[in-house]
C-alpha cells in the first residue's frame, strides 16, 4: 500500500515537472523569437534594401528599395530603382497593405500574397513584420549550436501558416527559415547570411537568399544596407503620405 | 558593399591527420554550401548612387502602334471620317513623359510633363501640356501645403470614380494613366490616432476657374471648395467627399474599401447630387439643360485567387447618365446629319452633332450602368514578368460590349512591352455598335529613364 503511494506520489511529481518544463521550453521559444526581432531590427529604423531576382538562365533583376519602420507593425518601402518602378511605395499597418503607383496618384489595398516585383519575394516577404507579432513558437528543439523554432501563424491572414526557424544561438540571429503553406507544402526557403555590424549596436545579417520548389531554378536575393535607428511620426504611416515618403530620405 | 564566395577552407587543408583532414574538409563544404550554390555570382550594392538628390527626374518615352477596323455605318464613323470612305486606320505615334522635383528643406517643386505626337491615315496631331507642376512646403508630417497644379484621384473604384468631383475622368481602358491636374491651392492634414480610429487626415483643396485656367472644369470666373476627409477605421478605409463652388452643383460623396479576407478587398462609392445638370438633344436637334437629383454609386470587389489570378469587377450606375433611349436619339441624329451632307451638301447637322458629341454623348461610357470586369494573371507557366490580362466592359442597358486581351512583360529591365487586342461588340443604336471602330490591335512600347 505504501508503495502504491510512494508510486502515484513519484509519478504525480514527474508529471508536475513534464508540465512545468513544457510551459518554461513554450516561454523561452517565444522569448527567442522576441530576442530575434530585437536583434534584427532596431524599434524604429531606416534602411536600403537591394532585391536581385535571379532566373534560371542567370539573367537577373535587380529592385532597390528605401524602407522605414515604426513599432512592431508599421512600414513603408519606396521604390528607388529600377526606372520604371521608382517611386511606387507600399505601406503596412498591421495586416493592412496599400500600393502607391505615382501615376495612378491613389493608394490601391494589395494582399501579403502578391507580389509588387514579381519572382519569389511577395509583398509580405518586403513588408515583413517582427515575427513575434505574426507568430507563436509552439515548439523549440536544440540542435547543438542552434535553436529549432517551431512557428505558427496567429491569424489567417499571415502569408505562412508555419515556419521552421533556426537561430543560432550564440548570436540569437535567424540563419535559415522554411515557410510552410496551411497544406503543410513547402513554399519557400529564406538563408540569412554575412553578419555585419551596421553600427549603433546592430549587428544582423546583410543578405537573405530565398528558393522555393514552387519556382524551381528561380531565385531571389535581399541585399540589406544603412540599417540606421531613425525616430519617425506616426503620421508617415498613412495613405497621405505615401507620395512623399522619399522626403524622409 | 561587395560579396564574393568565401575561400576561407582553402588554408584549413595543410591539417595532417586523415581524420582531422576528413572532419575539416566536412566542416568546409557546410560552411561553403551556399557559397558553392551561388560560386558563380558576386553580388553587389552601391548605396551611394541612391542617396537623395536635391534635383531628381524620370519619365519614360514610348512609341505606339494601332491597326482598327472601321465600323462602317457607325454613329462614330460618319462623325469622325466624314467623307473619307476608309475600311482601316493604322497610326503610329509617340510619346514622352518626364517627372520629377527639385526639393530644399521643407520646400519642395513637383512636374510632370507630357507631349506626344501621331501620324495616322487622316493625318498628324501632337500636343505638349504641363499635367502637374506645383510647390509644396511640409513643415512637419501631418501638416503639408500645396500651390500649383495637381492631379485629383478621389474615390476608391478602379474603373470609374464618382465621388472623384474634382478628378479628370479616366479611361477605363487605360486608368492608371497619368492625367492633366487643376490648379489648385491644397492643404493636408494628417493625424495618427490610437484605439479603433487609426487615421484622420482632411484635404482641403480651393480650385479657381478663370480665364486659361481651369477653363474645362465648369462655369468660369468662380472660386470652388472640395474638401475630403479620410478615415482608417479599425481595418476599413472611408472616405467623406465634399464640392461647392458655381463652377459645378454642389456634391457629396462617400466611399470606402476594405478586405474580408487577406485576399478579397470589397469598395464602393456613393455620390448625391442634388442638382444634376445634363444637356440633352431634343427630337428637333435642339437641345435642353435638365437639371435633376442624382445618386450615382459604384460596388466593386478584388479578389486574388490562389493560382495568382487577379479579378476585378465593378459594377457603377450613373445617374448623370444618358438613357438608352437618349443615345439612340443621339446616334439617329447623327444619321440624319450624314443624309442631309450627302443629299445637300450641307453639314449643318453634323455640326451640332459633333457639339453634341464633345458636349457629353461622346465621352467614354455615356450611359448609365455599366459592368466592367478585369482578370490578370502574375507569371503563368512560371515565366517571370509576364501578366496576360483580360477587360471587359459592358453596358448594361443596350447589352453592347467591348472585350479587351491583352499580354504584357516587364522582363528586360526599364522595358515595358504591351500588346493588346479591343472587340467591340454591339447592334445598331447600342453605344459599342456605333463606335468608329469594330476591333483595334496595339502595340505599345515604353522603355523608362
Amino acid at each position: 500500500m505504501k508503495n502504491k503511494k510512494v508510486f502515484f506520489i513519484t509519478l504525480g511529481y514527474i508529471a508536475l515537472v513534464l508540465f512545468q518544463a513544457t510551459v518554461v521550453l513554450a516561454l523561452d521559444g517565444n522569448e527567442i523569437l522576441r530576442r530575434v526581432d530585437k536583434n534584427m531590427q532596431p524599434e524604429s529604423y531606416e534602411m536600403y534594401r537591394k532585391l536581385i531576382n535571379i532566373e534560371p538562365d542567370g539573367s537577373k533583376k535587380e529592385f532597390v528599395l528605401y524602407t522605414v519602420k515604426k513599432g512592431r507593425d508599421k512600414m513603408v518601402a519606396l521604390f528607388l530603382a529600377p526606372a520604371s518602378e521608382k517611386g511606387r511605395s507600399t505601406l503596412r499597418l498591421g495586416d493592412n497593405m496599400w500600393l502607391y503607383i505615382p501615376n495612378v496618384g491613389k493608394p490601391l489595398r494589395i494582399t501579403s500574397l502578391q507580389s509588387v516585383v514579381g519572382g519569389v519575394f511577395n509583398n509580405s516577404d518586403i513588408l515583413r513584420l517582427d515575427y513575434s507579432v505574426e507568430y507563436n513558437a509552439q515548439q523549440i528543439s536544440d540542435k547543438g549550436d542552434t535553436y529549432m523554432l517551431d512557428l505558427k501563424a496567429k491569424t489567417v491572414s499571415v502569408a505562412y501558416d508555419r515556419l521552421k526557424m533556426q537561430v543560432d544561438k550564440k548570436t540569437l540571429l535567424p540563419t535559415t527559415i522554411e515557410c510552410y503553406a496551411i497544406s503543410g507544402m513547402l513554399i519557400k526557403s529564406l538563408h540569412y547570411t554575412k553578419i555585419k555590424d551596421f553600427g549603433d549596436g546592430i549587428v544582423r545579417p546583410s543578405m537573405l537568399e530565398t528558393d522555393s520548389p514552387l519556382h524551381k531554378g528561380y531565385r531571389s536575393v535581399m541585399i540589406f544596407a544603412k540599417v540606421k535607428k531613425k525616430e519617425l511620426a506616426d503620421e508617415v504611416f498613412t495613405l497621405n503620405y505615401l507620395s512623399k515618403v522619399d522626403e524622409l530620405r | 558593399m561587395r560579396f564574393s564566395p568565401s575561400t576561407t577552407c582553402l588554408r584549413l587543408m595543410s591539417c595532417d591527420s586523415t581524420g582531422q583532414y576528413f572532419a575539416w574538409l566536412l566542416s568546409c563544404l557546410l560552411i561553403i554550401s551556399p557559397a558553392l550554390l551561388y560560386a558563380d555570382e558576386e553580388f553587389s550594392f552601391e548605396l551611394e548612387e541612391f542617396e537623395k538628390k536635391t534635383l531628381e527626374w524620370g519619365g519614360y518615352a514610348e512609341l505606339k502602334w494601332e491597326h482598327m477596323d472601321i465600323n462602317h455605318g457607325s454613329a462614330f464613323a460618319r462623325l469622325n471620317l466624314s467623307g473619307q470612305p476608309i475600311s482601316t486606320l493604322d497610326r503610329f505615334g509617340g510619346s514622352l513623359q518626364i517627372d520629377g522635383y527639385y526639393a530644399k528643406g521643407i520646400i519642395s517643386f513637383n512636374w510632370l510633363f507630357k507631349a506626344s505626337a501621331q501620324q495616322d491615315d487622316l493625318g498628324w496631331a501632337d500636343m505638349a501640356d504641363i499635367y502637374k507642376a506645383y510647390v509644396s512646403i511640409k513643415p512637419a508630417p501631418l501638416f503639408t501645403a500645396s500651390l500649383g497644379k495637381k492631379l485629383y484621384r478621389w474615390g476608391k473604384g478602379y474603373a470609374w470614380n464618382p465621388v472623384g468631383f474634382i478628378n479628370r475622368p479616366k479611361d477605363p481602358n487605360d486608368p492608371e494613366e497619368a492625367l492633366e491636374g487643376y490648379t489648385t491651392a491644397e492643404i493636408d492634414l494628417i493625424k495618427s490616432l490610437s484605439g479603433p480610429l487609426q487615421t484622420a487626415a482632411l484635404t482641403a483643396v480651393i480650385l479657381p476657374t478663370w480665364k486659361d485656367v481651369n477653363e474645362n472644369f465648369g462655369e468660369i470666373n468662380n472660386i470652388n471648395l472640395a474638401v475630403k476627409l479620410y478615415l482608417l477605421y479599425r481595418d476599413t478605409d472611408i472616405d467623406l467627399t465634399w464640392y461647392t463652388g458655381n463652377s459645378r452643383s454642389t456634391r457629396y460623396g462617400l466611399d470606402f474599401s476594405g478586405n474580408l479576407e487577406p485576399n478579397f478587398e470589397i469598395h464602393a462609392e456613393l455620390a448625391y447630387i442634388p442638382s444634376q445638370k445634363r444637356i440633352i438633344l431634343q427630337d428637333a436637334g435642339s437641345s435642353l439643360i435638365r437639371e435633376t437629383t442624382a445618386f450615382s454609386y459604384l460596388l466593386g470587389l478584388r479578389y486574388l485567387s490562389k493560382n495568382d489570378i487577379t479579378t476585378i469587377i465593378e459594377y457603377y450606375h450613373n445617374d448623370a447618365g444618358y438613357t438608352e433611349e437618349e443615345v439612340a436619339r443621339f446616334f439617329q441624329f447623327v444619321a440624319d446629319g450624314e443624309n442631309q451632307f450627302l443629299a445637300s451638301g450641307s453639314d449643318v447637322l453634323l455640326k451640332k452633332a459633333s457639339e453634341m458629341s464633345l458636349k457629353g454623348y461622346g465621352k467614354p461610357q455615356p450611359g448609365r450602368n455599366y459592368l466592367y470586369a478585369r482578370f490578370t494573371q502574375k507569371e503563368p507557366f512560371d515565366i517571370l514578368y509576364f501578366s496576360p490580362g483580360l477587360t471587359t466592359i459592358v453596358n448594361l442597358e443596350d447589352k453592347s460590349f467591348s472585350i479587351i486581351p491583352e499580354l504584357v512583360y516587364t522582363g528586360f529591365t526599364n522595358w515595358e512591352l504591351r500588346l493588346r487586342f479591343s472587340y467591340l461588340n454591339g447592334g445598331t443604336s447600342t453605344e459599342y455598335g456605333e463606335k468608329m471602330n469594330s476591333n483595334k490591335l496595339e502595340l505599345r512600347v515604353r522603355y523608362f529613364f
